[in-house]
């Protein structure tokens, strides 16, 4: 550091949670600029929605960074973050597989007509302009195989090869036992082998 | 770790050779192995797809959005009235809560002013009354205390006394209680001596 202003390429991530406890603005900014990206990507893939996953990405920084205090310096910052992210996307997967239940019609219809207006009224959409261009974005087979993935498996391989993030900090991050973490990227390989090749067919 | 005979690679030996770790004895079982051969060539094909994935950023502005929503601790752990107002602009909820508050206020407010400007009668007497109630409280007051004063039995003895030697009483105390202020005051004053290594 020198003349007061940080030279934010030297620091790690725990001197600048310091710096950012201490009130200082620019490493909160700093802490956002080194996480934005990823902490993104992997929200965008797991909810396949460009406006959902910046709100969910908005959620987890501004969780984060309120609850600064709380983080504790001896984990990695960035489990903590993608911890948060990936807890968010997995909440809105569950509720939005709650909502996808409802295309049979309410459970608390009480006549056939009932169960028929309820029905196909949440969780149904029809394609936007806006999803093709999604579409375009997460396009090629990979991405859609990876989309058709269980949330647990998706988490663990985006974060094991697009993020790169080792066995350990994997399992920290989403709570799981060493092995569970490696089993599951492991069978989310071979449905991924095994959807390729049946696109390639 | 050793290779049981006749045994293909397991998922953390692909793993291994994925990252380039796989032991020596493996790497000869997968140099001539035709079925492994072709495993980690399928495997290392998806797992390069995977890694090619284009890199995704969020809208420009995107730590400004989230920075209008974040409290940043003051170091004199006073909140500042612009940490508040940025956290009452932060969301789009607590704008409306805000605006919701705002609006019964001004509007409490108006339909007071408006109430008062058409009940101006009714205003007047609750004032007359509570003028005239309050009057009579204060004058029962100054009777209750005049009249306990007057049962005290020293008062008598205090009505004995003539005007010169209440007069030199009158004096001497107050000459005490004005050495007793200054005294305590002198006691009271800090040290004024600068502090040689602070340099101030």
């Amino acid at each position: 550091m020198s003349s007061g202003r940080p030279e934010w390429g030297s620091l790690t991530d725990q001197d600048v949670v310091l710096l950012a406890r201490s009130g200082q603005e620019a490493a909160y900014r700093e802490l956002i600029r080194r996480y934005e990206r990823p902490v993104f990507a992997l929200l965008f893939r797991m909810v396949r929605d460009r406006e959902l996953a910046e709100d969910l990405a908005q959620e987890t920084f501004v969780k984060a960074l309120n609850a600064i205090d709380s983080y504790r310096p001896e984990f990695k910052f960035s489990s903590w973050i993608f911890k948060i992210g990936n807890n968010a996307a997995i909440d809105h997967l569950r509720r939005r597989e709650l909502d996808t239940l409802s295309l049979d019609g309410s459970p608390h219809a009480e006549t056939p007509e009932a169960m028929q207006a309820t029905a196909l009224q949440i969780g149904a959409r029809q394609e936007s302009p806006l999803d093709t261009v999604e579409a375009k974005e997460l396009g090629g087979a990979i991405e859609a195989a990876i989309g058709a993935l269980r949330p647990e498996y998706r988490s663990c391989i985006l974060l094991r090869h697009v993020e790169g993030r080792p066995y350990e900090e994997i399992a920290e991050i989403l709570n799981l036992p060493l092995g569970t973490v490696k089993t599951y990227i492991h069978r989310a390989r071979n449905e991924l082998r095994e959807a390729l090749a049946h696109l390639k067919e | 770790m050793t290779r049981p005979p006749g045994t293909h690679l397991s998922a953390d030996e692909i793993d291994s050779w994925l990252s380039g770790n796989l032991s020596q004895e493996w790497q000869q079982h997968l140099d001539h192995c035709q079925a492994c051969l072709e495993r980690v060539r399928i495997e290392r094909e998806i797992v390069d797809q995977i890694t090619a994935l284009p890199r995704l950023s969020p809208v420009i502005g995107f730590a400004d959005q989230v920075m209008a929503s974040v409290v940043i601790p003051d170091p004199f752990a006073i909140r500042s009235l612009h940490a508040t107002q940025r956290r009452l602009f932060a969301t789009k909820r607590s704008l409306a809560l805000a605006a919701s508050l705002t609006l019964i206020l001004l509007g409490s407010m108006a339909g007071s002013i408006a109430w008062s400007l058409t009940h101006q009668d009714t205003l007047a007497s609750i004032g007359n009354w509570l003028v005239t109630q309050g009057g009579q409280m204060a004058w029962l007051s100054l009777r209750g205390v005049a009249s306990n004063l007057f049962e005290q039995p020293w008062y008598s003895g205090l009505r004995a006394l003539n005007p010169l030697h209440l007069a030199l009483g009158s004096g001497v105390a107050t000459t005490v209680y004005l050495g007793g202020v200054l005294a305590l005051r002198r006691l009271l004053a800090l040290p004024n001596q600068q502090v040689a290594h602070a340099g101030i």
